[in-house]
């Protein structure tokens, strides 16, 4: 857990951080937001005290950030940048050992760490082990970065935004697998970025700061329901509300039972699921756009529970299909969902998948 | 695939370079203990010449004393230069910085005969006065690229290494030097060689040295001594160049 106490920050007597304070619960996914200059870096970087506070308290677990020892409290602490700051003369495995070689850890145990990490993160250890970062694409020295940030397993991570310098294709690559990291590790995260999307892709809490000042913070879908003033609501973006809201719904809160037999659930809607023998959808009867008869089920257009409702309905779009299959992870049909759950309309029986 | 091309076309000339080291290795060797074989041909080239070869001193007792002040001065230079440009890298010692970059420069406008002809009121005649002028002005060099060098470490890696809960002295020992390595290296190659050079005038002033033969030949209007002397300092800067060219690649990190 992290508290922020009034936090501040002064530079020639301007504040650029300004009595900030949050709590942050064990595990959560933190997201501090706000346009450029407003203090995010500044106040991430207070946390492991690479800037001294000028006021106010940050407690780390109980502990008061101030009253320890500089290099072991930020052992204590990932932190992954933007542009890596891998270090140039060391291989990935070296650099991936940081923390763990500081806090003497048996070579055997470090060994593991980095192999265990390195699969975490796609890096097969035979190939990359051994090479050094500038033999890297910008995605997978990012992955390096947060895997050295990781190393030690950090009682909390800090990133200040770490997919800021890749092509927008790898950094949603990236945030899929920080996602998916977060979930398997249970980390604490403080997350610094200046994309809202990105923000709502990741975080379970919001803090929003413009001008050194904390304006809103709370959980992503609430920001959006319930912006605290014109700023918040202007830098959250009217435009695509919508899909934003889509962003932060999931698949599993409005599935459906799949249709096993022809009744017209909604007119123009009439269509059925035909099941092989392990239970795994094979064909659609009807809701097709392009054709009304029966088409083959493609991978490409199925669903799974943990999927967004804007991932979902990019796909009926994309492929003409009036609704997609839900599938679990052996491929088995445990559900469906159409324009109605889009729509946010759930089913009177909601289906769980956890 | 490109990178392989490359590694095998380092490897090349990696190879061709060693090769031509060793060539010039064996011939410095050669020359040093068997100048005295080659006396018929400075007999030949230069018949008005009473004595064609030096012959005062052996060359190999020449070679070690020009050796050994030019290991010396370079020593003293590399400790003290490397030191002051840590110093004034560090919180402690920016202050300082700018006034030591421009002594650091400026010094390097002055001939070293001038050095020179200072220290020997100073430190009288012989080895003292030629290692204080020799450090003097090698020392320059090796301030400037460790300045350079440390000034060369990313920001961002520097935030990583103390982010990632690096001490300061960690983050020198770890990441800066040897990041700087290349740089540093480099300034104390050319403190080396200039030295190299320098060290002959240190005859004028009674320092044993290669620069012997060739002050004697010089006064003496003997052109085969200076010959000899200079084609023995010649080749040992180019000798000492090409090591110090192997060793630099050494600390090159994805350049
Ligand atoms: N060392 C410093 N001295 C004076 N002002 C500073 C210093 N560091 C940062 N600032 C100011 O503090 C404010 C906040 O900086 P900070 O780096 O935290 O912004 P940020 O929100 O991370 O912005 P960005 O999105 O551009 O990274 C800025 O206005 C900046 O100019
Ligand atoms: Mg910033």
């Amino acid at each position: 857990m992290i508290e922020l106490q009034g936090l501040t920050k002064t530079y020639a007597g301007k504040h650029v951080v300004d009595d900030v304070s949050l709590t942050l619960e064990t595990g959560e996914f933190g997201v501090l937001i706000g346009p450029s200059g407003c203090g995010k870096s500044t106040t991430l970087k207070m946390i492991n005290r690479l800037i001294p506070l000028s006021g106010g308290r940050i407690i780390l677990n109980g502990d008061d950030v101030n009253t320890l020892p500089t290099e072991q409290l930020r052992r204590r602490i990932g932190y992954a940048i933007q542009s890596t700051g891998l270090f140039p003369h060391w291989s990935v495995a070296q650099n991936i050992a940081t923390v763990p070689q500081l806090l003497k850890w048996p070579k055997s145990r470090i060994d593991d760490r980095v192999d265990e990490l390195m699969a975490m993160f796609h890096l097969d250890p035979s190939e990359f082990r051994h090479k050094y970062p500038h033999q890297l694409s910008g995605g997978q020295a990012q992955r390096v970065g947060v895997a050295r940030a990781l190393a030690a397993d950090p009682e909390v991570l800090l990133m200040d935004e770490p997919f800021g310098a890749v092509d927008p294709i790898t950094r949603e690559v990236l945030q899929a697998e920080m996602k998916r990291v977060h979930q398997q590790t249970g980390k604490t995260i403080v997350f610094v970025t200046h994309d809202m999307d990105e923000a709502l892709q990741l975080a379970t809490r919001i803090a929003l700061l413009n001008g050194g000042r904390l304006v809103q913070y709370d959980r992503p879908i609430e920001m959006m329901v319930t912006p605290a003033d014109d700023f918040v609501r202007e830098f959250i973006g009217q435009a695509d509300l919508g899909l934003k809201l889509l962003s932060r719904r999931w698949v599993h809160q409005y599935q459906r039972p799949p249709s096993l037999a022809h009744h017209a659930t909604l007119p123009g809607l009439d269509h059925c699921w035909q099941l092989d023998d392990a239970g795994r959808p094979v064909a659609l009867e009807g809701a097709r756009l392009d054709d009304g008869g029966v088409t083959p089920v493609k991978s490409e257009w199925t669903a799974t529970p943990d999927m967004s409702l804007k991932e979902a309905l990019s796909r009926m779009v994309w492929y003409r299909v009036m609704v997609l299959p839900v599938i679990d992870e052996a491929g088995k049909l445990i559900g469906e969902i159409g324009m109605q759950g889009v729509m946010g309309i759930q089913a009177e029986q909601r289906v769980h998948a956890s | 695939m490109k990178g392989s091309t490359l590694g095998v076309g380092r490897l090349r000339a990696a190879s061709a370079g060693n090769g031509v080291l060793g060539v010039l290795v064996l011939l410095l060797i050669g020359l040093t203990l068997g100048m005295g074989q080659l006396e018929p041909l400075f007999r030949a080239l230069f018949p008005d010449l009473g004595t064609p070869l030096y012959s005062r001193d052996s060359f190999l007792n020449l070679m070690l004393a020009h050796i050994g002040l030019v290991l010396v001065s370079s020593l003293i230079s590399v400790t003290i230069g490397i030191a002051a440009g840590l110093f004034v890298t560090r919180p402690v010692g920016r202050e300082f910085e700018p006034m030591v970059s421009s002594l650091a420069a400026i010094g390097q406008t002055f001939p070293p005969a001038a050095v020179l002809a200072i220290a020997v009121p100073l430190a009288g005649f012989g080895f003292a006065p030629t290692i204080i002028a020799l450090s003097l002005y090698g020392l320059l060099p090796v301030i400037q690229n460790t300045i350079a060098g440390l000034g060369t470490v990313p920001q961002t890696t520097l935030e990583a290494a103390r982010g990632n809960g690096m001490s300061r002295w960690q983050i020198l020992r770890r990441v800066e030097l040897p990041l700087a390595m290349r740089v540093i290296i480099a300034g104390i190659r050319v403190s080396v060689i200039i030295n190299i050079g320098t060290a002959t005038i240190g005859s004028t002033v009674g320092a044993k040295s290669l620069g012997t033969p060739l002050i004697a030949g010089l006064v003496g209007n003997n052109l085969a001594y200076v010959i000899q002397g200079a084609l023995l300092v010649g080749l040992l800067a180019i000798v000492t160049d090409l090591l110090f060219e192997r060793l630099e690649r050494r600390y090159s990190f994805g350049g």
